[in-house]
């Protein structure tokens, strides 16, 4: 009989020896009395409570001294611990902070700690500004600690302390802050109190910025705050000049798709999104599409370039009307000529835009607006951009509209975009927001032949020397362009308003130098500007957008290292046969 | 010889029992005082830490007062009303090997 026999036989077998254990050490004494030697089990009990003690004792020494040595108590990098909803700090290309989490407090009465609660609520009022009395009051007849306000400052939680009243506490919280405030705020976007990303980057790139955080890392973008910043002032003074209903800048690096700078007007603060309208909000550069008008002619132009159907040199007549479909097509301002190629890009011909485009077809057409991106959204990591409105069906009637701009409606991020597969040697490149590694090479697909985007950069080129885009000339930059006057749909009238347009200026520089050269693109488009005095009343791409480009150019040019030189002779200058554009 | 030393008493107690519980209280000492001067410097260091902390809360708030004070439009306005600068225009850039031209050739004497 032994304890090992009481416990039943369903117990694993180790209990039975733990059992088995304990019964020979309680009868040890028995045993050893038996054997004539009691001291022995006196012995055996001593050592196997000295052991029991050795061995705690042991574990607990090991303990100690691993916690002592090899703890990771300050070996951190210093930081507090990532709370939740931290976000990274996002940066420009060159490392410019524009936004990040900053330490702020928020503020709690404990009603059972206050003495005087007159004086607490007086005192709070005055010292608090945003602090409303009625919260103070309800915080007083609270029978716990309640929350008053947040986002306090570090000399607002010390003004509160100094005051020396009792039952005021303050916690740590992060709020998301844009020092920059207006600058770039469409770009950027921002985020709800809880740290989640509501607009822009901070809502296109949220987890990255959030895993960023973790690592007390940084988000560089592809914006240079220079170029933001000069776009952004450029943008101010024509919008201020020509009253539009909004305007949009962009600035691409046309070889690697990056974003450079993003502008739309009216902007906004970001640090308080609630406070501006939802027009100010809107970022009409990738969440508005518009019917772009004359710069969709570049397209047209280059699809038939590339497509063989058309030479710089070609002849097109723009005598008289043109119907295609159902509409007849009549140019600007007449020349009433047979024009090249050329001049039906430098005089803006929708009449010679229309029969390239007939001679093109519809399927090709359609073809070649789909690779260039114009039926899709824009490819670009920002949730606003928006979806394009296209032709249903590609037909004459489509391609009379669409070969200059009408009947399609898209955002002027795909503009962007697909100008820059005309201008970079012909490859389509999705646009960024992120910044790319210097020198790396973007893969893209290819639209239009080396030779198409050579051509086109000269005919560009030729446009402002001799054509529309002359305002748009920046010295010794090689500044090429395509204006755009599109004409807005008008629900009241069910029809094309002649009053109200959407006025633009495609822009590349420099034109020279081989296809695969730094070349930047820019975009200035306006909604609905009026002209001025200075315009002679028109409000058309040429008197209001252009210059503007041209400025944005003159002064972004050292910032992306582009240096002034005498532009070399253009090849296409034996095509603009037709005078220069007046 | 050690059972000699085994059984040697002082006043009744085992010399060596004495011994060991002396050896005790010199341990006991000892772990009372670093203890307590490690406790010391424990605060000392989370002091430190806690200061650190600030400054890098501070460090980020100026950084962030920098950025605000230094947006490019904000200096592009300062620097036209009080100023009275504006962008370089074209005709104001030259190129390095034409300083000398600029200059009339002039030489240092």
């Amino acid at each position: 009989m032994s304890l090992a026999d009481l416990i039943p036989s369903r117990f694993p077998p180790g209990f039975r020896w733990v059992g088995g254990a304990v019964w020979r050490l309680e009868h040890a004494f028995e045993r050893a009395k038996a054997k004539d030697r009691p001291e022995d089990n006196t012995r055996v009990r001593i050592f196997v409570v000295a052991m029991a003690f050795a061995t705690v004792f042991c574990v607990l020494a090991i303990g100690a001294t691993h916690a002592a040595l090899f703890s990771d108590a300050g070996k951190g990098d210093g930081y507090a611990p990532v709370t939740p909803g931290a976000r990274a700090d996002l940066v420009d290309r060159n490392g410019q902070l524009l936004a990040l989490d900053l330490t702020h407090y928020g503020l709690y009465l404990d009603p059972t700690e206050v003495w005087d609660t007159a004086q607490t609520k007086a005192q709070l009022a005055r010292t608090v500004p945003g602090l409303d009395p009625a919260r103070i009051d309800k915080a007083l007849r609270s029978d716990k600690r309640y929350y008053l306000i947040g986002g306090l400052t570090p000399e607002d939680r010390d003004r509160i302390h100094d005051l020396g009243l009792p039952g005021l506490y303050f916690e740590e919280e992060e709020k998301r802050v844009y020092p920059l405030g207006t600058t770039a705020s469409h770009l950027i976007g921002f985020t709800d109190s809880g740290g989640e990303g509501l607009a822009g980057v901070e809502r296109a790139l949220n987890d990255d910025v959030m895993q960023a955080a973790a690592s007390h890392g940084q988000i560089p973008l592809s914006i240079d705050l220079r170029v933001q910043g000069a776009l952004e002032e450029e943008l101010r003074t024509a919008a201020e000049e020509f009253t539009p209903k909004g305007a949009v800048g962009i600035v691409t690096n046309v070889r690697t798709g990056e974003i450079l700078g993003m502008a739309s007007w009216p902007t906004f603060d970001p640090n308080q999104p609630g406070a501006a309208t939802d027009d100010q909000r809107l970022n009409r550069a990738a969440a508005s599409v518009f019917e772009m008008g004359s710069t969709f002619k570049g397209f047209t132009v280059a699809i038939g370039l590339d497509t063989g159907v058309a030479t710089p040199g070609s002849k097109f007549d723009a005598t008289h009307p043109f119907q295609l479909g159902y509409r007849t097509i009549h140019d600007y301002h007449g020349t009433n000529r047979i024009l090249t190629l050329v001049d039906v890009f430098v005089h803006s011909s929708n009449i010679g835009t229309a029969r390239l485009a007939e001679s093109i077809g519809p399927q090709r057409l359609a073809h070649y607006f789909d690779a260039l991106g114009l039926t899709r959204p824009a490819t670009v990591e920002l949730k606003e951009s928006a979806r394009p409105l296209t032709p249903k069906v590609w037909n004459e009637d489509a391609v009379a509209s669409t070969s200059f701009g009408h009947g399609i409606d898209v955002s002027p991020l795909a503009l962007a975009e697909a100008y820059g597969a005309v201008l970079n040697g012909g490859v389509y490149v999705p646009l960024t927001v992120k910044k790319l590694p210097e020198g790396a090479k973007v893969k893209g697909r290819r639209v239009f032949s080396e030779s198409t985007t050579l051509t086109m950069l000269q005919i560009m080129r030729a446009n402002v020397e001799d054509g529309t885009g002359t305002k748009a000339d920046a010295p010794g930059l090689s500044v090429g362009g395509k204006t755009g006057t599109g004409e807005k749909f008008d629900p009241a009238i069910r029809g094309y308003s002649t009053s109200k347009q959407v006025s633009s200026f495609a822009a590349v520089f420099p034109t020279d130098g081989p296809p695969d050269a730094p070349r930047y693109f820019v975009l200035i488009l306006m909604d609905e500007p009026h002209g001025t005095a200075s315009t002679y009343g028109f409000s058309t791409g040429g008197w209001v957008a252009a210059p503007a480009a041209g400025r944005v150019i003159d002064r972004i040019a050292p910032f992306v290292g582009v240096q002034r030189h005498t532009p070399a002779p253009l090849a296409v200058a034996q095509y603009v046969t037709a005078g220069k554009y007046e | 010889m050690i059972a000699r030393l085994y059984e040697r008493r002082w006043r009744g107690f085992r010399v060596v029992d004495l011994g060991l519980f002396g050896f005790l209280m010199v341990l006991m000492l000892v772990v009372y005082l670093a203890k307590t001067f490690g406790g010391a410097e424990r605060s000392q260091i989370a002091h430190v830490e806690r200061q650190i902390s600030d400054e890098k809360v501070r460090v980020r708030l100026l950084q962030a007062e920098v950025a605000h004070l230094e947006q490019p439009g904000r200096i592009e306005a300062l620097s036209r009303q009080y100023l009275g600068l504006q962008p370089v225009s074209a005709k104001q850039e030259i190129k390095a090997d034409a300083l000398v031209t600029v200059s009339g050739g002039a030489t240092h004497p």
